[in-house]
């Protein structure tokens, strides 16, 4: 028993100086989810206690955006504000909160890479164009994908206007079912691809 | 004939729970290091089980957990306080399939699908998995696990026991102490 005290205590210490030296390591006092930690698993819900339909994910995702003070656009405003010529001229930016591989492998055209869990990286380089920009667009997976709201809570955080923000809650799946185009790679690199409906 | 026979079964025992230490500190490496690769991916999953409403405590799990399988791991692999290490196993493992399962219960009540159908990422560090595929996995695990507490798998260790280790060297230092007196 002894020895295994004495494993879990040199195990701890290693692991705390593991994760402070690693390059990928988490910092302790960051919360990562400025939306909210608790997030109960979307399908416990006890369907026999109640006569009333269940709310759909997307209802309660909506709800969930509105307590935070976030406006959401479905998949047709966000084509909307895709299109419209004010996306050209940057008074409309779409920012990807998903991982650099994720955005690598497609995202939508011309939008920005914003990962939340890692502001530092890319904050730099968004927030000029976000203070610019008319309406931010911000997605992620759609879903249980909740990486949007905290990148749309970091934005604001750092000073972008909370009505200029809108969470685009269908996410990259869904403007892809609706045959929009992806763009592969880095920002405006040309390479655009079309999935048909 | 009857010694040549328990000897021989001493040894393919031995053997086995050689393997069997191998193949756990193999598999804690594998894990660990798949989640200390990715520690978000790793931290969202860990969120998921709704287990702290503390961020501080939420990161430090997080943080620690990955690491902690590598370094115990690597103690299995080089034979280093076998025993203690097979304790600390058994101390995660336990918690670990309770929640995963409690969890893949909630699943398959929201779903309504039959139990063994049921597929998710736990957290674990190999993706998506089928829940009686890990609870098997889970099972064996802690089953090597209390094989080595029982004291199996002692030989190509570094120090299989380190208390014994301790022991003898303040047993020494006593005598030395005593002696000069």
């Amino acid at each position: 028993m002894l020895e295994a005290l004495l494993v879990a205590a040199a195990g701890i210490v290693l692991a705390f100086g593991a994760n402070l030296v690693s390059p990928r390591g988490l910092a302790l006092t960051r919360n990562y989810f400025p939306a909210g930690i608790s997030r109960p698993v979307p399908a416990a819900r006890d369907v026999a206690n109640t006569n009333a339909p269940a709310p759909s994910s997307a209802q309660l995702l909506a709800a969930r955006l509105k307590e935070q003070g976030l406006q959401t656009v479905d998949g047709r405003q966000a084509a909307q504000l895709f299109h419209d010529p004010r996306f050209q001229q940057g008074g409309i930016e779409f920012i990807d909160a998903r991982d650099e591989q994720q955005y690598r492998q497609g995202h939508i055209p011309g939008a920005c890479e914003f990962d939340p869990y890692y502001p530092e990286k890319q904050l730099a380089t968004v927030l000029p164009i976000c203070q610019a920009a008319e309406q931010i667009v911000v997605y992620c997976n759609g879903g249980d994908c909740d990486d949007s709201e905290s990148a749309a809570i970091t934005l604001r955080d750092v000073g972008i206007a909370n009505r200029k923000l809108f969470v685009y809650t269908g996410g990259l799946p869904e403007w892809i079912t609706n045959g929009l185009p992806v763009e592969i790679g880095g920002r405006n690199s040309g390479n655009l691809r079309t999935t048909n409906k | 004939m009857n010694t040549g026979q328990l000897s021989w079964s001493r040894m393919a025992a031995d053997t086995f729970a050689v393997l069997a230490r191998w193949l756990l500190g193999a598999v804690f490496l594998y894990l660990g290091l798949n989640k200390a690769l990715h520690p978000v991916e790793f931290l969202k999953l860990v969120r998921q089980y709704d287990l702290v409403q503390s961020w501080l405590l939420l990161n430090s799990i997080a943080a620690i957990l990955p690491w902690f399988e590598i370094f115990c791991g690597l103690l299995l692999l080089a034979g280093v306080a076998v025993r203690g290490t097979a304790v600390m196993l058994i101390v995660m493992l336990v918690p670990f399939t309770v929640l995963v399962f409690r969890r893949a219960l909630a699943i398959q009540s929201a779903l309504a699908i039959p139990f063994c159908a049921v597929k998710f990422d736990c957290g674990c560090g190999t993706g998506e998995v089928f829940i009686c595929r890990k609870l098997l996995e889970n099972f064996f695990l802690i089953l090597f696990s209390v094989w080595l507490l029982a004291g199996y798998g002692r030989k190509l260790c570094v120090r299989h026991t380190l208390m014994s280790c301790i022991a003898k060297t303040s047993l020494i230092k006593e005598g030395r102490s005593n002696g000069s007196i």
